[in-house]
């Protein structure tokens, strides 16, 4: 099973590492139905105090013990720069108590370098990899969109050729310049 | 189609009174169920409300299909990726983190292990 989110600066309101977990179990279950153990523990919340909001442990406990039936899993969840950092320090903060509960749940997360760190003194076994376009990549996109030019008369192989040339390497050389220093 | 027939059963059936009075039942029990199939089917969308409301689905079907094919696949190649996407186990690192500028590709990483995992079906 491979489940997901994208985190958006536009949607900091929603975005509570409550709603972002609730997420990936909303996905986890979606080929099984839902167990019914999570169905019991709705209804008690429901019966309650006009409906409780569910709360970030409650919520982890369920997703542990649905995670315990799968066969495998996979959490993804990119753009992780653009959550508040108060929940990215909640999400982070399950995800490591999800990990260390389940041997057969592995973790991806993307986001732009400055909370390396923070994401490495969550999991300091875990891989950091700093992603950056290769010159094959950007020969790749360019072939793509020039394929799809709206206009192709005004384009001649001696033109394409060039483009083809210089682009991919200037770019790669823009990246190789702001890339950080590899620790 | 049951209900149908039902109907039909009712202006075929003899004017007997236990018949009316039975096939009357057999409605209302087949109206209680379907009444019971969407509350449950409504408790689902309550259940799915209480644990979030935000609905990924979108924006991955169309990153999904802007995607140049081959772009970033080199990573598929690291050794991190491989050890980290063969790993089980309570020893093994399990968390990857990729970590780049906002448009190389880190969000169309997880697109592709999507699709290398579960065989494109979203």
């Amino acid at each position: 099973m491979v489940a997901g989110l994208y985190c958006d600066y536009l949607a900091h309101e929603e975005q509570s590492a409550t709603n972002m977990l609730g997420t990936i179990l909303k996905q986890l279950f979606e080929r099984g139905g839902i167990p019914e153990s999570l169905r019991q523990a709705f209804r008690k919340e429901k019966s309650g105090f006009g409906g409780r909001a569910l709360q970030l442990l409650g919520l982890v406990k369920i997703l542990k013990m649905t995670i315990r039936s799968l066969p495998e899993v996979f959490i993804c969840i990119d753009g992780l720069d653009e959550c508040l950092p108060k929940n990215r320090r909640e999400l982070l903060e399950s995800l490591q108590d999800i990990v260390r509960a389940s041997a057969i749940t592995r973790v991806f997360l993307s986001g732009r370098p400055h909370i390396r760190d923070e994401v490495k003194s969550h999991f300091a076994r875990g891989f950091m990899v700093f992603i950056t376009p290769t010159i094959k990549d950007i020969e790749r996109y360019l072939e793509m969109r020039l394929d799809k030019d709206a206009t192709p008369h005004a384009m001649d192989d001696s033109l394409r050729i060039e483009i083809m040339s210089v682009i991919p390497r200037k770019i790669s050389q823009m990246y190789l310049e702001t890339a950080p220093s590899a620790k | 189609m049951e209900r149908i027939t039902n109907m039909q059963s009712f202006g075929s059936g003899s004017v007997d009174c236990g018949h009316v009075t039975n096939s009357f039942n057999k409605t209302i029990t087949l109206n209680n169920n379907t009444i019971t199939v969407s509350k449950t089917e409504d408790e689902d969308n309550q259940i799915k409300q209480w644990l979030s409301p935000l609905e990924p689905r979108h924006r991955h079907q169309s990153v999904q299909t802007n995607r140049v094919k081959g772009v970033g696949d080199w990573l598929f190649e690291r050794r991190e990726f491989r050890e980290w996407s063969g790993s089980q186990g309570v020893s093994k690192p399990r968390v990857l983190f990729c970590y780049g500028d906002p448009g190389v590709g880190k969000t169309h990483i997880r697109s592709v292990i999507k699709v290398t995992r579960e065989g494109g079906h979203d």
